[in-house]
Parts: C-alpha cells; structure tokens; sequence
C-alpha cells in the first residue's frame, strides 16, 4: 500500500498537479468565503472546464475545491458572522463570540488547525479503509447495488429538507429526469417528444447548473437589493496560545472523529456533521457552560467535523459510486463523464489515479493550512466584493458552461426551465440536492433494476431474498421514517432546515 | 364557498401538478412502441413504471394532504373562523415582485436568445441590464463594467480555453 502511496506522491506532486492543486484550493477558498455560491454550484460550473485534463487532474482539481470551500467557510464566520457555507452555521456561535472579544486571531488559527488535522485524519482513513471497503463490494450483484443506491437517495431525501414527502418528490423526479433519451439497452427513444436533442438524454451538469448557479444567482440579487453591508473584525493577531491549543485538542479530536463517522453517511454531510458533533461536544466536554459565550473549544470542535466529514464523504463515493450529497453527487458525475465508474473496481481498474487523488488530498490539506493561515485578511476582504458585480459574471460564466457542452440551445433552454423550477423548489422547501442526486444515479439504478431482474427471471424478490439487500432496503425504510421519530429533536430539525437552506 | 378556499392549498395544487405529470409520464411509457419489448425480461419500461406509480402516489399523497384533512375535520370551527388573510391581487403581487419578475425575464431570454443574437451583444445587453437592476445606478460605471467582462470573458473563453461562442449579429466583423 506504501508504494501505492508512493507513487500517488509523485503524481501529485508533478509540478502541472501540484499548481492545479493550489488553483483548486484558492478557487474553493474563495466560494468558501462568499456566501452564496457554493461547492455545488462551483463544481457543476467546473466541469466543463476538466474535460480538457487528464483524469487525475481533473479529480484533484474537483477535490480540491471541496474541501477547500470547508475551510473557506468557517473564516467568514467567525470575522463577520455570516457562514459562508451550511456547514460553518455552527461555528458562529462561538467563532464570532470570539471575534468580538478580541480573539478573532486564535479563533481563525484554531480552525485551519483543526481543519488540518480532521482533514489529514480523514485522508489517512481513506487510505486504510478505501480499498478494503471497495473489495468488499465485489460481493455485491445487481440487485445488491439497486438496494444500495436506494438507501443512499431514502438518507439522503430524509436528512435534507424539512418534509420526507417533499424530498421522495424531489428524488423521483429525478430519476424521472434521468429516463429520457434512448434506452440503452433495447434501442427505444422515451420521453423524448421526437425532439432529436433529447435523444441522448438530459445532462446533469444542465440541470445543475440551472439549479443551483442560476437560482443562486437570483436569490443572493434579491437579497442584495434589501441587504446590510457585513461589519468585518479585523484580527489582530494570528497566533493561538500553546495552552489555548492543547485545550481545544481534545474537541478537535471528538470533532474529527465524529465527523468522520457521520459523513460516511450518504445524505448527513459536512452540515449535519457540525450539528451532531457540536452537540456532543456540549455533552462530553468540562465546563459545557462555556460552550456558547465565545470558547476555542466552540471553534475547533464543529470546524473539525465538517472537514473530517467532506473527507469522509469520498469513501462511499469512491468506493461505492454512491454520493452522498449535492457536491459529490456533481464530482461523481463529473467522474461518469471522464469515463471512470467509481466502484468496487476502482482500485483495480484507476489504482494510480486513485493514489494520486489520495496523495494530493495530502498535499492539498497542508497548501490549505499555508495558504488560509496568512492570507485570512486578504480572503475576508473579498467578501467585500460587491454581490451586485459578482452574480452577473456567475451567471454568464454558468451559462457558457452549459453552452460548451455541446453547443445546443435546447440545452440553454433546459437550464432557464431548471432554474425557474429550482427557484420554486427552494421558495417552498422542495430540497434540490435529492433531485441532482436522482437524475445522476438515475441510469445506474434502471441498468441494477434490470440487470436484477434478468437474473430473477423478472420476480421483484430477488431484492428481499439476498441478505445485503435486504439489510440495505430494511436500513432504507427506517431512514425514511427517521424524522418521524426524531420529530421532537430540535437539533435535528435545525440541522436538516440549515442542511436544506444551503 | 369558505371550505371550497380551505380545501384549496398551495400543497394541493403542487399536488395535482405532480399527479398530472406522472401521468402524462406513465402514459409516455405506454406509448414506447410494444416491440422494443422482449417478453420475459424487462424491457425500456419498466423501470419508468415503477417510477411513474411512485410520483403519482405522493401527488396523490399530498393533493389528498391526510393531516390537513384531518385538523379540517376535527376543528372545523375554529379553521373557519380564522380564514387565510386574502391576497393582494394579482397587479399588486407583481407589482411588489417586479424586480425579481424582470430579473428571470431578463436571464431566460438571454438563454433563450443568446445563440441567435451572438454571445458578444446578448453578453452586453445581459450584464447591462442585470448590474442596473442590482442598484448600480451610475450608468458609466454600468457601461464600461458591462464592456470589460464581456470582452475579458469573451477573449478568454475563446482563446483560452477554446470555447466556441456565436458571434451572431457580429458575424460580419470577421467576413
């Protein structure tokens, strides 16, 4: 496995990956740091852009700019006590309290160390815990894959959104979406309304794109026009005290571990992750009372968790095919388009990428810690970027991003539908992610679907006959009916709505 | 009349729209020509059925909305006495969402339109009209803002990254 490493090192570190690195994390930084745009969009505007590269740069690239924006994220927070991305809402609570007191310097420190270590932690799972998973799945058959998928879009339609029955909409509507074009296997055109374009089926990147960079681009306009201009604390210091450190160590730790876990968890995410892991920290740690008015441990605990969990959130990606929210949902397709099906096969088939990926991951968690760490000034002054000159640039470059893909108009016309239909979502709390994720597992689960079915001679028990797929379907169902039981749990509940929102 | 508007929910009608769609979805699947069917294994549509049958289940689900049924029916006093504050009327809903109606307006003919016009003058127009709807009032600053993204972006997309972009009306600088 070392020399896997090994070589993964000099692939990421050839000096053509090592600056792609670098330009993802600055990019993701940045999306980190403005409100508004997120990793989602941000993906879905790249992928156009990494047709052009090699796989592993493109890999890295698309890495590089998730788990850059984690970091980005908790820097606004704490200066201006707007969370750049869901997953910082958290780290307001505290991270501001500090700011205001004076301490915005061990606060922001705090948080690209502990992003540090959850994120090298999660990379080092990966290593160790990647390909024995993956070679697990070799057990699995069609009919396993079909109940595997189906427990990946029932957690995540119960754990984003407020209503199940919205999010089962939303994801059905997906898959929906993703039966269009030719029938691969017999030839048939469905849905296609005998318009030609439609013949091959409608591109997630259309659909994403229109949903969230367009919608993004009018929401954060409307909110403008009515907006406050932010008030930023300027650090003064960047340095945490060596004492300040060894006491939010163990929150780290907590923080990173749970995150871990959590986000291996198709659907709970980075966001749910902070929820969960700030929440035990106020359970496990001394003097929980702190906890709230301003403490390191605030900062470092929720900070850590959501890096340990965009970490964590590769392993079923990579080893599974199964994406566990909005931003990975894009990477995977991205992936598909590259012509690489993660899966089990992955370590045997893309090794050498893989370890390249991992290596980098390495690689690109210390360029974060170097880049974030001095140049936090200058990242909480973008914010001061105007809206109002940003999301009309947004807007053109999405558009052109849909444009390249294959020059079509129906396509453009697809994403305005995408994004009116988006907006409306949003407005009345239909959460957009299951949709994406839907439409992008679509084709996978029909060809499990069918392939299942052939070996049952068409009986639909064969899903409930085999053990794995039975256990799968069982987990998916309690899913599904886990709000209802969690209904009383106001943490939960504010985590998915904040989940939703973002 | 009043039980009529009770009943009437926004969730009912996303409910109706939702079944109306399943089942122009279910009738489209049963409109795939019966020999790309093999008997026996399944064929281009099965998997559409099973989906089909789903969504059409939670349109009915929500147009049926079991809860509010039931709160309707068990304190029947009570919704009626407090009846939703009635809306302001069309012409003022739009007008109070002018801004946000102009802005969609504004994005979907400029997908809508890009390719015949040409990226160059619907890039312009586009970012003209959208920096002054998000309160940049100063029209110099507008003009030369517009200018400059366009022709950055343009410039680098084109030659940077090779993208092809329709120059449309401004096809005839290049002949």
């Amino acid at each position: 496995m070392f020399e896997h490493l090994i070589n993964g090192f000099a692939v990421a570190l050839m000096p053509y990956n090592l600056m792609i690195a670098l330009a993802g994390c600055l990019v993701g930084t940045l999306i980190g740091v403005l409100p508004g745009l997120g990793p989602t969009a941000t993906l879905a505007m790249l992928i156009p852009l990494v047709f052009s590269m090699p796989p592993a740069t493109a890999l890295i690239l698309l890495t590089s700019v998730y788990y850059g924006s984690m970091y980005g994220g908790s820097t606004t927070s704490i200066l201006v006590n707007i969370p750049g991305e869901s997953a910082s809402v958290i780290t307001t609570i505290d991270g501001h309290k500090m700011a205001m007191q004076g301490r915005a310097g061990p606060a922001l420190a705090i948080a690209a160390i502990g992003s540090f270590i959850a994120g090298t932690f999660a990379v080092a799972m990966l290593t160790l815990v990647g390909k024995p998973i993956a070679t697990y799945s070799l057990y699995f058959g069609p009919a396993e894959f079909f109940s595997l998928m189906l427990f990946g879009l029932c957690t995540v339609a119960s754990l984003t959104g407020g209503n199940v029955m919205k999010s089962i909409v939303s994801t059905c509507f997906g898959l929906m979406i993703a039966t269009v074009g030719i029938d691969l296997v017999s030839g048939a055109a469905r849905f296609t309304f005998g318009n030609p374009f439609l013949q091959d089926g409608v591109d997630f990147v259309v659909i994403a794109i229109g949903m969230f960079a367009l919608t993004e681009v009018v929401v954060t306009a409307r909110e403008v026009r009515s907006g406050v201009r932010a008030e930023i604390v300027e650090p003064k210091g960047l340095f945490v005290k060596w004492s300040e450190f060894v006491y939010s160590l163990p929150s780290i730790g907590r923080g990173t571990v749970f995150g871990f876990l959590v986000g291996m968890l198709p659907g709970a995410g980075a966001t749910l992750s902070t929820f969960i892991a700030y929440n035990l920290e106020k359970r496990l740690c001394k003097n929980p009372e702190r906890l709230g008015t301003g403490d390191i441990r605030g900062v470092a605990c929720p900070e850590a968790a959501n890096n340990a969990a965009s970490g964590a959130s590769l392993v079923p990606l990579l080893t599974l095919g199964l994406p566990g929210g909005g931003a990975t949902a894009v990477m995977l397709g991205a992936l598909m388009m590259l012509d690489i099906t993660p899966g089990p096969l992955m370590f045997e088939k893309h090794g050498a990428m893989l370890w390249a990926l991992i290596a980098s991951m390495y690689v690109g968690n210390a360029l974060l810690l170097v880049l974030n760490w001095p140049l936090v000034n200058i990242f909480a002054r973008v914010m001061r970027v105007p809206a109002k000159y940003l999301m009309p640039i947004v807007l053109v470059i999405s558009t052109i991003g849909v444009w390249s893909l294959s020059y079509s108009a129906v396509d453009l016309v697809l994403t305005g539908a995408a994004g009116l239909l988006g907006f409306y979502m949003r407005i009345n709390k239909y959460p957009v992610e299951p949709l994406i994720l839907g439409l992008i597992l679509g084709g996978k689960m029909e060809q499990a679907y069918r392939q299942a079915l052939i070996i049952s001679n068409g009986s639909n028990s064969i899903f409930v006959e085999k053990p794995i797929s039975l256990v799968l379907l069982g987990l998916a169902l309690l899913f599904l009916f886990l709000p209802m039981i969690l209904k009383k749990s106001q943490q939960f509940n504010a985590a998915r709505e904040t989940a939703q929102a973002s | 009349m009043d039980i009529l508007k009770q009943f009437v929910t926004r969730t009912r009608i996303e409910g109706v729209v939702i079944l109306s769609v399943a089942l122009a979805y279910l009738w489209e699947a049963h409109n795939v020509p019966e020999f790309y069917q093999i008997p026996g294994v399944p064929g281009p549509t099965t998997f559409p059925y099973l989906l089909g049958l789903v969504f059409a289940a939670c349109g009915a689900w929500l147009l049926i909305s079991p809860k509010d049924l039931w709160r309707m029916w068990s304190k029947p006093a009570e919704a009626v006495a407090a009846p939703a504050p009635a809306g302001p009327g069309l012409g003022s809903r739009i007008a109070s969402h002018w801004h946000l109606i102009a802005m969609w307006a504004v994005v979907l003919a400029y997908l809508w339109f890009m390719p015949d016009i040409g990226f160059p003058v619907a890039t312009f127009l586009l970012l003209f009209t959208f920096f002054y709807l998000l309160g940049e009032t100063r029209w110099h600053i507008v003009l030369a803002l517009s200018l400059t993204v366009t022709v950055v972006v343009y410039v680098s997309f084109k030659m940077g990254l090779n993208v092809r972009l329709p120059l449309g009306v401004l096809e005839f600088l290049v002949k």
